[in-house]
């Protein structure tokens, strides 16, 4: 568990450190902090340091058999696509982001969707594809194509909260649940470049949640045109999900499960399929 | 160019400045730092402490719209990549600029109010020019304003600013230091891509010629409000003279800054930023145009 | 005003609790690498379903990471999830297990 019981020590004469609780921060300080680039760059210290392109040096990537290599750079295929996806969304949306701390927020996803879309195509290399860039284009699934488009479109139309939520809700959330389930039972290498992104994910699904769910208490009528954009993005993103999730090899109920999981967010914000 | 490219990588981003010459420090600086007493407690030198922070983080501000603009316009992945460690070296000398206003007592609550303030109009002024660039997605002369004209200007402003800081303010001049090593990055690449783009569209030639001559006027002309119209001069020289005679330098192009006017100091930076665009323009293929003097 | 979620949430458990002084608890790092050094105590990895919450801990419905207090948890209480930067109330669900509703 990692605590420790209040025992006879505990009753010893705590240090100011030991007094310090995170959950005291005024809610205003908090959202600072975190918003920060000193937070984000004290953060991926944490779990980046000593990677190169995202893996630990020690590992060594397998050797696959053909039809499971060939499944993986579909997969890891795709991947580039959402992740260009996310990059040009983010980097569109620091232009209409409402303030400073957003902006700098913002600065920070950019350069993570950068690192992803980087790992991918690294680990495409691995995989011995000579043309990484040329193999995303002809192995990019037709619905994950249509889902970048429309957020785009979102994004140059500066509709700040329907890009939002295409982006930080719909995709982070695709890509949050999927990368997990594949880490679970991918090779080393790639399980390990994966592990480090979903860190990232997590703070990326959590400011679009929270940056909207704030947005829709100030302004419930929002709520009615996001219904709209999630019901026109819904197929897009489960069929992208079915789609990976087969090639994973996935069986039906984990298929389940996960589309679940992908819709509990919308779910939070008050957004019911 | 891909392998050019590869230098520019998040990779090796990852490992020079997160992991290199930033780590360690808070806010671009030794968290043991302060801005220095004589300064916080002299009204008029603490004012144009603020004003001149005020200018960096305008120009912050542009670099990061621009650059976050120009990932959508870029024409491959690489730079897409490239352009997204920009965005957040450009959001970080925000964030640090912008935490000096508050260390030099500006309330937060008057931070914006602040900043609109002592933002000279010309600086406003010649990162319009750039943004429209960026707001029609030409990537092409949105890279020469941003990573050539800007990034050439904020290097030599911040190298002259870090040459008088450093034996006066270490704080400032550490941050100066982090940021002088990102806008390197931001030069380099800026010539090396544009440098092969110019060559495979050299009808874009006369249109980035024409950008760089608007912008470059709005840069001297916001020099000269900085040097020329400064309110503080009086001031500036009393203390230069107390710093001289104790035996300071700040040595920069060959002169000690401490022992010039204004208007000298004026004339080597203009002279400087402008000679450094000459050459970098000529080595990738265009024609540098001397701007009107404001 | 008092905050809705934590009306909800109020039960004779819960007001028998009330009277009671918190436990206080000492966090050692678990090892979590998401968050800048200092706060990293306060929060770790679900270990899945055979893991258990102490008083102290309470599950980010957001980012399914198991957050941590240096006192026991109580319905009304306010946590941060510093991973994925929400802000959460602690309420009593359904089953009588203390859960986090995310405070937008």
């Amino acid at each position: 568990m990692g605590n420790q019981e209040p025992g006879p020590q505990a009753n010893r004469t705590l240090s100011e450190q030991d007094h310090f609780e995170v959950h005291d921060l005024a809610p205003e300080v908090f959202y600072e902090q975190v918003h920060s680039f000193e937070f984000w760059f004290q953060a991926v210290q944490g779990y980046l340091s000593g990677k190169v392109y995202g893996v630990d040096p020690n590992l060594s990537a397998p050797s696959l058999p053909d039809l499971d290599r060939d499944r993986l750079i579909t997969v890891l295929c795709n991947y580039c696509v959402g992740e260009t996806a996310a990059l040009e969304g983010a980097s569109g949306l620091i232009a209409i982001a409402p303030n400073r701390h957003t902006k700098i927020f913002l600065s920070t996803q950019v350069v993570d969707e950068g690192r992803h879309l980087e790992v991918f195509l690294h680990r495409l290399r691995l995989l011995d594809v000579a043309d990484p860039e040329g193999e995303v284009e002809r192995r990019a699934s037709r619905s994950l194509l249509l889902f970048k488009r429309r957020l785009l479109e979102l994004v140059n139309g500066k509709d700040w909260e329907a890009a939002i939520f295409a982006q930080n809700v719909i995709l982070e959330s695709l890509e949050f649940t999927v990368f997990q389930s594949h880490a679970r039972e991918a090779d080393p290498v790639t399980r390990d470049l994966l592990l480090g992104i979903v860190k990232d994910e997590r703070r990326h699904i959590g400011f679009g949640e929270n940056e909207l769910g704030r947005r829709l208490q100030l302004a419930p009528h929002i709520r009615a045109r996001l219904g709209q954009v999630k019901r026109e993005l819904d197929h897009l993103v489960l069929d992208t999900l079915e789609e990976t999730l087969l090639e994973l090899g996935a069986d039906p109920v984990e298929r389940e499960k996960l589309g679940r999981a992908y819709l509990e967010a919308a779910a939070r914000l008050g957004l019911e399929t | 160019m891909a392998d050019f490219l590869t230098a520019y990588s998040i990779q090796n981003w990852l490992e020079s400045c997160p992991q290199g010459y930033l780590m360690g420090t808070v806010y671009g600086h030794r968290p043991e730092d302060e801005e220095p007493a004589p300064l916080l407690e002299n009204e008029v030198l603490r004012e144009e402490a603020i004003r001149t922070t005020v200018q960096l983080v305008v120009g912050e501000r542009c670099a990061l719209a621009a650059s976050s603009g120009l990932i959508n316009a870029a024409p491959d992945e690489a730079s897409k990549r490239f352009l997204a460690t920009q965005t957040l070296d450009e959001a970080r000398h925000v964030e640090i600029f912008t935490q000096r206003l508050l260390d030099l007592g500006v309330p937060k609550k008057d931070l914006e109010s602040t900043i609109q303030h002592f933002a000279n109009p010309n600086l406003v002024k010649f990162a319009e020019v750039l943004l429209e660039k960026v707001d029609k997605k030409d990537f092409v002369a949105g890279v020469v304003g941003q990573n050539i004209v800007l990034e050439g200007m904020a290097f030599s402003v911040f190298e002259m600013l870090h040459a008088v800081s450093e034996p006066t303010n270490p704080k400032f001049a550490r941050m100066l230091s982090g940021t002088i090593a990102d806008e390197r990055r931001h030069v380099g690449f800026g010539e090396n891509r544009i440098g092969s783009l110019i060559k495979q569209y050299p009808e874009r030639k006369a249109d980035v010629e024409k950008l760089q001559k608007e912008m470059s006027y709005w840069m001297l002309a916001t020099f000269a409000d900085a040097f020329r119209n400064n309110p503080a001069r009086a001031e500036f020289k009393r203390i230069e003279g107390e710093l001289s005679r104790a035996g300071v330098h700040a040595e920069w192009q060959g002169v000690d800054l401490l022992t010039k006017d204004p208007e000298e100091m004026e004339q080597i930076l203009a002279d400087t930023v402008l000679k450094e665009f000459k050459t970098r323009l000529s080595r990738i293929g265009i024609e540098y145009q001397t701007p009107d003097r404001p | 005003m008092t905050d809705p979620l934590q009306q909800e949430s109020t039960t004779a458990k819960d007001l028998e609790l009330e009277s009671r002084p918190r436990q206080r608890f000492e966090l050692e790092d678990t090892g979590f690498d998401e968050v800048p050094p200092r706060f990293r105590k306060f929060y770790r990895r679900w270990r899945g379903p055979g893991d258990q919450l102490a008083p102290n801990e309470v599950i980010c419905p957001v980012c399914k990471v198991v957050i941590r207090s240096t006192r026991e948890l109580r319905p009304g209480d306010r946590v941060y999830c510093m991973p994925c930067m929400s802000r959460l109330i602690v309420v009593r669900g359904e089953d009588g297990r203390l859960e986090a509703r995310v405070a937008y």
